[in-house]
């Protein structure tokens, strides 16, 4: 059983749909991701999974129960957690508040010393405000927190879109190390080929639809993924 | 003399602090203009000077003006602001009007308009650095510091606060981070009620008491609400002493009927160099 089923997915923010019927999985341990061009639905995926769209229908299971009409606190408290693409902490909050403030974790006071062991560079900062952060130290500190519940999906949107090109190489690093933590990934990217690079599936989105869907390696070889979706190898 | 007035800009200044605290406190987490935080300041009052002719004392006034006003502000709260949340500021702003109209009328009704004052003993100021001080106004200031510093220890040293602080700096983080907004907004709605319970009670015993002092209030509290920038709390209350203290001692110069425009034109002075407020972003409590 996949531990993400998403089926005949539809919705948006309005009126219009977004999302034209989307049928994807992502497995126990793999790192899907989610390409396309601006516009293709892939961040309004990601709120949808998380119970963050107004208005979805199809249907959404996580280890094969359907969440779609679950609310957001449930899905966090079955395991699905999220990082958004901007405003992903809590800028006034220092950094240990930021892992603090999350709720319903089990011995919280335990897994902030793991997460900031697991994070050395937050560990010295952790007095600090997170809005004094480099933009590489607060994508730690958001996984850190999206981690805090010890959740067994992550859905993250647009994670290398705020860095400093330098800082791309060590975050795709950090979200590869994440299924070695039994953490399942659901990635949306612009940076699709290097995302691909350290993912084991991915799909292209394109009008809210599932164009191509596939092993990674495969569709980084894929003439057609190239040429309209993922740019040739050596581009973003 | 510029003494004397700058410890009863002091207190002064405390009050609209206490008052500003309560306004910045919604507006940076519930994100409208509470207009009904001047009233709710009214009704501690009342309830302050009720249990302090039952028992003469202040603690026990303090305690029931803020057990008073905290259930006015939650009120207020699940039976008309909770029922009208996401609709626009403006919807909002209007309702928390008429809910400052509710509670003014409510008041005026139970104890009518005339002006009632708390019976305190006289007693002779106390000389400090050559400086005569009424010990009550020592009291009040006494009473002000432990109220602010149980509001800082709530919001910086509790769960309940941090969690209030995350909601005001990201509520779609918040959400996504397992914090229960119902929870939120009570603890809110509580703690700006009682920040302004302890201010009406505190202008109630410098002035007098009667149904339309908090509404008479509102405007300043606003002002050090925006002068601190709006949604911080510690910005709230030290703009709340800089108008406090401009005010009064401006009033040998400018009289007293004019201290008040006095006051925001200091505002307004500062708003021109730093249009965000002392301490501000424009959004979210820090």
């Amino acid at each position: 059983m996949s531990l993400l089923e998403i089926a005949h997915l539809t919705g948006g923010y309005g009126e219009t749909d977004i999302l034209n019927g989307i049928d994807l999985t992502v497995e126990q341990g793999e790192i899907l991701t989610v390409a396309g061009t601006n516009g293709a639905g892939k961040s309004t995926l990601a709120k949808a999974v998380m119970g963050l769209l107004p208005r979805a229908s199809g249907r959404i299971a996580l280890d094969g129960t359907d969440i779609l009409a679950e609310p957001v606190e449930r899905r966090l408290a079955l395991g699905i957690a999220y990082v958004p693409q901007v405003g992903n902490v809590f800028a006034s909050l220092s950094v240990l508040e930021n892992l603090q403030v999350v709720q319903g974790v089990r011995d919280a006071k335990a897994r902030i010393a793991e997460l900031l062991d697991a994070f050395p560079a937050l560990s010295e900062r952790r007095r600090a405000r997170a809005g004094s952060l480099s933009g590489g130290e607060r994508q730690q500190l958001a996984f850190a927190r999206a981690l805090m519940a010890r959740p067994r999906l992550m859905i993250l949107d647009e994670p290398t879109a705020a860095l400093a090109p330098a800082r791309v190489v060590e975050s795709f690093e950090r979200i590869r190390a994440l299924p070695a933590l039994g953490v399942s990934v659901l990635m949306v990217e612009q940076r699709a080929r290097q995302a691909l690079s350290v993912s084991d599936r991915g799909c292209i989105l394109d009008g809210g639809k599932v164009a191509m869907l596939g092993a990674a390696a495969g569709l980084l070889a894929d003439e057609r993924a190239a040429a309209l979706y993922l740019g040739r190898a050596g581009g973003a | 003399m510029f003494g004397a007035l700058l410890v009863a800009g002091i207190v002064h200044g405390l009050i609209i602090g206490l008052a500003a605290l309560a306004v910045t406190l919604v507006f940076g987490i519930a994100r409208f203009p509470n207009a009904a935080a001047g009233d709710t300041m009214t009704a501690g009052a009342y309830a302050g000077l009720l249990a302090h002719q039952a028992s003469g004392s202040l603690a026990l006034a303090g305690g029931a003006a803020v057990a008073a006003s905290g259930a006015v502000s939650l009120l207020g709260y699940l039976l008309v602001f909770r029922p009208l949340a996401r609709r626009p500021v403006a919807s909002l702003l209007v309702a928390a009007i008429g809910v400052a109209f509710v509670i003014r009328a409510v008041l005026g009704l139970i104890f009518g308009h005339q002006q009632q004052v708390f019976q305190v003993p006289l007693a002779w100021p106390i000389e400090f650095m050559g400086l005569r001080i009424p010990p009550m106004d020592i009291t009040l200031a006494t009473v002000a510091a432990c109220a602010l510093a149980a509001a800082f220890g709530v919001l910086h040293l509790t769960s309940i606060g941090r969690q209030m602080r995350a909601v005001a700096d990201d509520p779609d983080l918040a959400r996504v981070s397992g914090i229960r907004p119902l929870r939120v907004m009570i603890a809110l709605w509580l703690l700006a009620g009682a920040a302004a319970g302890i201010a009406g009670l505190m202008l109630g015993v410098k002035t007098v008491v009667s149904p339309e002092m908090g509404w008479e209030g509102l405007l300043t509290a606003f002002a050090a609400a925006i002068l601190g920038g709006i949604g911080s709390p510690a910005g709230a209350v030290l703009a709340g002493l800089l108008l406090g203290i401009a005010q009064e001692v401006s009033t040998p110069y400018v009289g007293f009927t004019y201290k008040i425009a006095l006051a925001f034109v200091v505002m307004l002075a500062v708003l021109l160099v730093r249009p965000r407020g002392l301490f501000g972003r424009m959004e979210g409590v820090r």
